[in-house]
């Protein structure tokens, strides 16, 4: 399977080509144009796992539960372009038994016997300031396609590094965290504008987006008509 | 200080690394991670009174975040909205920016709030605009891409498009057409800009996207 | 490609900005809200363009009524257009033939066009609030916006497009509107606004613009920044 990353960073499309037999998995609706030799079909959990499903999980958008498609070439030399719902970019990371674990709105597509388990706790959720986010867990080994709101940049942590909790889109589970203050001082921090920070330690990779979607939604807000 | 504007114009953001000492002052919020090296501080932006009149008729927070390292580090900043980052090095000189446009600068540069007179006050974006002078580097961003215009004579400018200009540009408010064209035609009051001097434009406006999304809206 | 209008795409491609040049007395029309800046050599009317029958055509298509018409009234001069949201913009130019421009794609375009939401087929080809597809033809330029990048597809034989990432194509395409089975019209597609998950297939050949987002999920996620009516 070969893809191929379109207009980045702002409107980022990544297209794929699939040989009869490849297939790929995708969030439901990502699909933007393809080609006719691809069946596709849904389910509400990862093709190669277990991969449980936490009862009336919220996604972001639409409330719905997490579910996927999965696109087979039936014929060579197939074609596939999908998009994330936002603006924004996407980034290919090799996973090789490791796991990754995913902002849950920014888990894209993925490919062979990568496991996606919807039901990884590991932050709470009241940490996040009232946003209703979730976290997927990616592990096994293959191709794992993420998207962001905003530019992508990888960080190769080695010691510390610290995170705006809105700006995390992955991390490897290789990595610990805490939820932290930004500042000196805890009214410094919420005053300041930084709200909580997430403080990564240890050895491996965070993929970081430069943009967050609640700070433009509060900003863009008020200006629109009421509900 | 080493600073560099990554990724532009759809999601510019701001990298600076800096060394023992060095310092950088930003937009409350606008950061986005840093090294663990360097330590945040919040300081109260000015005086009282200005503070608060920039924030109850501008946009800028009260605050602003200093970021400092006894070491070496970097920090990202960024801004809440998609678009584009520009830098001008001041020497001694002033430039006016719209309420904001504002995302840091180097501490020996001056804030301040200017009053930009009551026939702005109707394009949206206050009475006051922000002023920097002094020596140093300023950061500013606006959502849409920026681009400079030399000005000799007048151009007519929507005020949600206009950034950052020149002190010996004058601007004044106007209809864009006669008075009935303007109330339908989607244009309300624009800017007309006279010369000779730079302005600084967005290729998008907040209020256009505001308005894009209200006439999609239920 | 060929222009009636002298006219330059710049800032491409998210953030992109047209500037049309128009030379004394030349004319260019366009969506409300469009104009970014101009020279004060031109004059800026609004008003019911080509009659109130081809002006209510263009509200079905989703379009209001009025476009701005610009006038280099009192010489030459330039008039600078942008939408309200990222994406890119397109040039076409028309000679004879048509161009079908899904609604709120549209811009601006030249004398000689015309460009109406009322053809032969348009009407209870997509559901509720989802695709609505003008025609633009006559002789001239139209200027069409994307939300998102746009890729531009040469298509010759078979292509299948969600239609909501659909933003123009030439009228010498075939198209033919499906739900694909297996394809569940769902995740963040299926909102508060549309996304039937209706899929389109083009056969023949012909241009093809589709663009990488789609408007809908953003207008369900900002919903919640709403203010609420009670404040």
């Amino acid at each position: 399977m070969k893809y191929q990353m379109l207009c980045r960073p702002a409107a980022t499309a990544i297209r794929f080509q699939l040989e009869q037999g490849e297939g790929i998995t995708c969030e439901v609706g990502a699909m933007i144009a393809m080609s006719t030799g691809l069946t596709v079909n849904t389910t509400s959990k990862s093709r190669g796992g277990s991969g449980g499903i936490i009862k009336g999980l919220k996604r972001m958008f639409s409330g719905e539960n997490f579910f996927l498609n999965h696109f087979t070439a039936q014929q060579s030399n197939q074609s596939l372009l999908i998009g994330p719902a936002m603006m924004g970019d996407c980034v290919h990371h090799t996973l090789t038994g490791g796991t990754m674990i995913v902002q849950g709105t920014s888990w894209l597509a993925s490919t062979g016997n990568i496991e996606i388990d919807t039901s990884w706790q590991g932050f709470s959720s009241a940490l996040f300031s009232g946003e209703s986010m979730f976290w997927v867990k990616c592990s096994g080994a293959g191709d794992l396609f993420l998207s962001s709101y905003g530019a992508i940049y990888p960080v190769q942590v080695n010691g510390e590094y610290t995170v705006d909790t809105g700006h995390i889109v992955a991390f490897e589970d290789t990595l610990q965290f805490r939820i932290g203050k930004a500042g000196k001082s805890l009214i410094g921090s919420f005053l300041g504008g930084e709200g909580l920070v997430c403080k990564f330690q240890g050895q491996g990779t965070l993929y970081c987006q430069s943009h967050n979607p609640p700070s433009f939604g509060k900003l863009l807000g008020p200006k629109l008509r009421p509900r | 200080m080493e600073a560099e504007i990554r990724n532009r114009p759809a999601f510019a953001n701001l990298i600076v690394n800096l060394q023992a000492g060095e310092k950088i002052v930003a937009e409350a919020d606008a950061m986005a991670s840093m090294s663990s090296s360097i330590e945040m501080s919040t300081r109260w932006n000015g005086s009282v009174f200005s503070a608060l009149a920039r924030r109850y008729l501008g946009s800028e927070s009260m605050f602003v975040n200093e970021f400092t390292t006894s070491s070496t580090g970097h920090v990202v900043l960024t801004q809440p909205f998609p678009g584009d980052m520009a830098c001008i090095e001041l020497q001694g000189n002033t430039m006016f920016l719209q309420p904001g446009a504002f995302i840091a600068c180097e501490p020996s540069v001056n804030l301040g709030l200017g009053w930009a007179g009551w026939r702005s006050y109707f394009g949206g974006e206050g009475l006051f605009r922000l002023k920097v002078s002094g020596k140093g580097r300023v950061w500013f961003g606006a959502y849409g891409a920026i681009f400079t215009r030399d000005i000799q004579d007048e151009y007519i400018v929507d005020t949600g498009h206009l950034v950052a200009y020149e002190p010996s540009i004058n601007i004044r408010l106007g209809l864009a057409g006669g008075i009935f064209s303007s109330f339908f035609g989607g244009e309300g009051l624009v800017t007309r800009v006279k010369g000779p001097g730079k302005i600084y434009m967005q290729s998008r406006s907040f209020d256009g996207l505001a308005a894009w999304t209200n006439s999609h809206l239920y | 490609m060929s222009a009636t209008l002298e006219h330059e795409i710049s800032l491409r491609p998210d953030f992109s900005l047209l500037t049309v040049k128009l030379q004394s007395g030349q004319r260019v029309h366009a969506e409300p809200s469009a104009m970014a800046a101009m020279s004060p050599t031109l004059d800026m009317k609004a008003g019911l363009k080509g009659g109130a029958l081809k002006s209510l055509g263009r509200m079905f298509g989703g379009e209001s009524m009025i476009v701005n018409t610009f006038t280099a009234a009192r010489g030459a001069g330039e008039v600078v257009f942008a939408p309200g949201h990222l994406g890119d913009t397109q040039h076409y130019h028309l000679s004879g033939g048509s161009l079908m421009l899904q609604r709120g794609a549209f811009m601006a375009h030249s004398d000689g066009v015309e460009v109406t939401g009322k053809w032969q087929g348009a009407k209870g080809f997509f559901s509720g609030e989802g695709l609505v597809l003008l025609k633009a033809s006559g002789q001239g330029d139209i200027f069409f916006n994307s939300y998102g990048a746009v890729l531009q597809i040469d298509v010759s034989g078979d292509f299948m497009v969600d239609t909501g990432y659909i933003v123009a194509f030439e009228d010498t395409l075939m198209y033919n509107v499906t739900t694909l089975p297996g394809l569940r019209g769902g995740g963040f597609k299926r909102l508060f606004f549309s996304g039937e998950g209706l899929v389109c297939r083009f056969q023949g050949q012909g241009k093809l613009w589709i663009q990488t987002r789609y408007a809908a999920p953003y207008l369900s996620w900002i919903h919640q920044f709403r203010p609420t009516k009670n404040n």
